[in-house]
């Protein structure tokens, strides 16, 4: 899915800003894969300004949502620019084909954030950059001064000349540089010479996210702007039977009872007036794709769909025969869904906290009938996503809004509208029977999996012929894919779509967040019937793959494994990889030891998790090892306490008090290494977020002999 | 009309007294620091200081809190220079920072009450909640301030 060959050139395109100064844009030439019709809109592209005050804008292509992306980024473009980091402010770029990530290839080519690859899609491009844009600084200084470049060197956003100490500032450079031919092949710095990439320089965010200035979507406010909140069907697909309009405008503040696709909006002049509006419209709801349906209703169809697929027979000595169960889970993000739009009789602008820019001009063109040059995106701050916040509905409800009360609104959910209204991670059932050789080794390897298509949601087509390939990376499978890292003998493995008419999505890590469980408990109950090690049994399968191996033996390491434990103590491994289609070199490694406490009385602690993660040159290793710390905590949160659960055809959970997630008092002790490297940048934002499932659940059995194979462990009894 | 002292500054607005103090805060002194996360007082997201005491803004209504002094995050300090803050900055904190204005009024609160938390102590008065996952930085931040609060007095 993804593209890593990076032989595109990059070309650099330059204009001065009215007044002086620089700006920098590059295209990709031979091929011209990102032409469009209107060829000045190129000139939009822009990633580098510098302004005659030295102040230095970077214009980054990527959201912002905490995986600190925006500092990794400007980091790197601001190495090889040799800018003084200090003079540079970033902002997020708009809509334009030139920001689209290269390492998205069809169907995935949108302009967006997801996939972890924000860092290692733009390694190459921002380098070239900030290398290019420096060497024009360069020659201006030269040319201004009448000495060879060579001479001169550009460093901490000054130009100096060697011989006779003279020095001018970037934006002493900038309209000089401006009009000078950009080069085609701009010289890189060697990783020798980085001063900025590879140390843990603060985040550039962190500023205005401790004094409540971060702008983020819900923080919108423009002038005449309306609030509005919104009623969906319960029911998947319902439609609005009745409501009470009267009742809802007689609420002091109410402008406006707007239809919406599923459901109703309610404007008024605070977000605290269109609340009590939807509270007196008391809106109906009847019909909709998931009516009747209940967890139970959806286990049996799972196991049915299991059945169907038909169990294999396994003739050999020692046989493993389990079922494993996982739940619906929510993204939960802290700050709810919400837009801001303003459509005009011939302008649209949306302020969105939004993963996929590309989806929300879809939106605004579809709701207005505008052409992209009279609809601006802006990407606002997002306050947590992990997938979520991806999807065009809410978009469209504050354009359809906007359009109708023919002013600005802000479309806010309430946290049970958002809970109730998910993407959901797929429900997945699956089935495991594995024939061991003498030797303790796989020599048939069955495996099941019913789950919803995932894949379905973005590609219609793979729903149609019922082919879900989201079922099959970070499995140990036989489909034409690249391989496990695991190499096993005698795999047979099917899957089978199964449509429920609940929403589902891509939750951090789809779909290491359901393979790894499976494979990495498979791996430990194979290490038990085999009587054998786990550390030591899952080495043997790792023949061919170094790097895992190398981190797997070193989070071991690090956590003690094999040391002795008090009683109701133990610990457990699980490694994964991410993407794990992608060639070996472009993957992120990751492994993570959990040590869990169960005490007499069956109350699990998870104590203390090591972690090593192999993500090549770290370019900021801090938010590496923030990125880690979260991912446990969140992978550990849904292992323990989170599902999402259906009756009369709609979500139970509303809130916080009844979907749990992880607190303060839960947080085990957490130890993160990252694996010296130069390799190119891998991601990091999801691959944490797996390995500590099956790692916890692992340590549990180690601890108590109680084996977990349906999640969340709840309220299940370990002792 | 309700008369709320916010950051010092008074204000009179005209809300209902059964206005929550959140949307006052949010929607009406355009004061946005201040987050929603989820109106049923679970998540503390929007946590301000009524006096010394900890708040969530969404369960308390204006009529409540008139005439009381109220410090939401815009307030701690001019400069961002409250310990706390400097500790949030030291220890890098946030990931997205949605919680973090109520993560950092509850941990200002706690000090108040207890100047050298155990880690104990963080765990029954933080129990704001981090999608995230920023809890262990969080304990290291507050460990930090009391630290530097002890410094400076």
């Amino acid at each position: 899915m993804k593209n890593t060959n990076m032989n595109r050139r990059t070309f650099l395109k330059v204009t001065t800003v009215a007044g002086g100064g620089l700006l920098v844009g590059c295209s990709f030439s031979s091929p011209k894969l990102l032409s469009t019709p209107n060829d000045v809109k190129e000139d939009l592209g822009m990633w580098v300004r510098i302004g005659k005050d030295d102040k230095i804008t970077l214009i980054l292509p990527t959201s912002e949502m905490g995986q600190q992306a925006h500092t990794g980024q400007a980091m790197i473009l601001a190495e090889e620019l040799e800018a003084d980091w200090n003079s540079i402010r970033v902002v997020t770029a708009p809509v334009n084909p030139e920001y689209l990530n290269p390492m998205k290839v069809p169907p995935f080519d949108i302009q967006s954030t997801g996939g972890s690859d924000s860092i290692s899609g733009f390694w190459d491009k921002l380098r070239q950059v900030g290398a290019g844009t420096r060497q024009m600084l360069t020659a201006a200084a030269a040319q201004e001064w009448g000495v060879p470049a060579s001479e001169c060197k550009a460093e901490s956003g000054r130009v100096r000349h060697s011989g006779s100490g003279r020095s001018l500032s970037y934006g002493q450079l900038a309209s000089a540089a401006a009009r000078l031919s950009p080069p085609d092949d701009p010289v890189l710095k060697s990783p020798q010479q980085f001063r900025l990439i590879g140390k843990s320089i603060p985040k550039l965010h962190t500023p205005a996210r401790i004094n409540g200035t971060a702008q983020y979507g819900i923080d919108v406010r423009r002038p005449g702007m309306l609030f509005a909140t919104v009623s969906q069907s319960p029911v998947f697909g319902g439609k609005v039977k009745s409501y009470d309009e009267t009742a809802a405008k007689a609420v002091r503040g109410v402008e406006a009872v707007v239809p919406i696709p599923n459901g109703v909006a309610v404007v008024a002049d605070s977000t605290w007036h269109a609340k009590q509006g939807l509270e007196a419209l008391k809106p109906q709801f009847e019909g909709g794709e998931s009516v009747g349906l209940d967890s139970t209703k959806v286990t049996a169809r799972l196991r049915a769909a299991l059945d169907e697929m038909g169990k294999a027979e396994v003739t050999a000595e020692k046989v493993l025969d389990v079922e494993y169960e996982m739940p619906y889970l929510h993204h939960a993000a802290m700050e709810p869904m919400n837009c801001t739009a303003y459509v005009t009789t011939d302008s649209c602008e949306v302020w969105v906290p939004h993963q996929v820019q590309g989806f929300c001009m879809d939106a605004a063109k579809e709701v207005t009938g505008f052409s992209e040059e009279q609809i601006r995106i802006h990407t606002m701050m997002i306050g947590g996503s992990f997938g979520r916040k991806q999807t065009k509905e809410y978009v469209e409800q504050a354009l359809i809004i906007s359009k109708f009360i023919q002013k600005p609104v802000q479309v806010i959910w309430s946290r049970e509208e958002d809970t109730q209204h998910g993407t959901y991670r797929p429900v997945s059932m699956s089935r495991f029977q594995v024939g061991l050789g003498g030797d303790g080794l796989p020599v048939q390897w069955e495996r099941q999996v019913a789950q919803p298509s995932f894949a379905a949601e973005f590609i219609p087509l793979l729903g149609w012929i019922g082919f879900d390939p989201m079922t099959i990376p970070a499995s140990v499978h036989d489909y034409v894919f690249p391989d496990h890292f695991y190499k096993v003998e005698g795999v047979n493995m099917t899957h089978s779509p199964v449509e429920l008419g609940v929403p589902v999505g891509a939750w951090r890590a789809p779909p290491n967040s359901i393979n790894v469980f499976y494979t990495e408990s498979v791996m430990d109950e194979l290490a038990k019937l085999a009587g054998q090690e786990p550390l030591e049994y899952r080495l043997k399968f790792l023949g061919e793959s170094p790097r895992h191996k190398a981190v797997l033996e070193q989070a071991a390491r690090q956590a003690g494994w094999g040391n002795p434990l008090p009683e109701g103590r133990g610990r457990g491994i699980g490694i994964n990889d991410w993407f794990p289609l992608d060639v070996d070199e472009a993957k992120t490694v990751v492994a993570q030891v959990a040590e869990v406490s169960v005490s007499k009385r069956g109350k699990l602690k998870v104590e203390r998790v090591d972690c090593v993660v192999d993500c090549g040159l770290a370019v900021n290793p801090d938010s590496v090892r923030a990125q880690m710390e979260g991912s446990i905590i969140m992978g550990m949160s849904a292992t323990m306490f989170e599902q999402v659960t259906l009756e009369d055809g709609r979500v139970v959970q509303s809130n916080f008090d009844d979907y749990r997630i992880a607190r303060m008092r839960d947080i085990p002790e957490i130890n993160v290494s990252i694996v010296k490297s130069d390799s190119a940048p891998t991601g990091t934002g999801e691959p944490g977020t797996s390995p500590i499932v099956p790692a916890i659940t692992n340590a549990i059995f180690a601890a108590t002999g109680k084996r977990i194979r349906r999640l969340p462990i709840g309220r299940q009894k370990l002792v | 009309m309700t008369t709320l002292k916010i950051n010092g500054k008074q204000y009179t607005l005209n809300l209902e007294p059964d206005t929550p103090l959140l949307w006052a805060l949010r929607d009406t002194v355009n004061l946005t620091g201040t987050k929603y996360g989820c109106g049923i007082q679970q998540c503390g997201a929007c946590t301000v200081l009524i006096g010394k005491r900890p708040v969530r803004s969404c369960g308390i209504t204006v009529g409540e809190v008139a005439g009381k002094d109220i410090t939401t995050i815009e307030g701690l300090s001019p400069e961002s220079r409250h310990p706390v803050q400097k500790a949030w900055i030291a220890e890098q904190v946030p990931q997205c920072g949605y919680c973090q204005s109520g993560q950092i009024m509850a941990a200002v609160s706690l000090l108040e009450r207890k100047p050298n938390p155990t880690d104990k102590e963080i765990d029954r008065g933080m129990l704001n909640l981090c999608r995230c996952g920023t809890y262990t930085r969080v304990r290291k931040a507050i460990h930090r301030a009391a630290e530097m609060m002890k410094e400076v007095s």
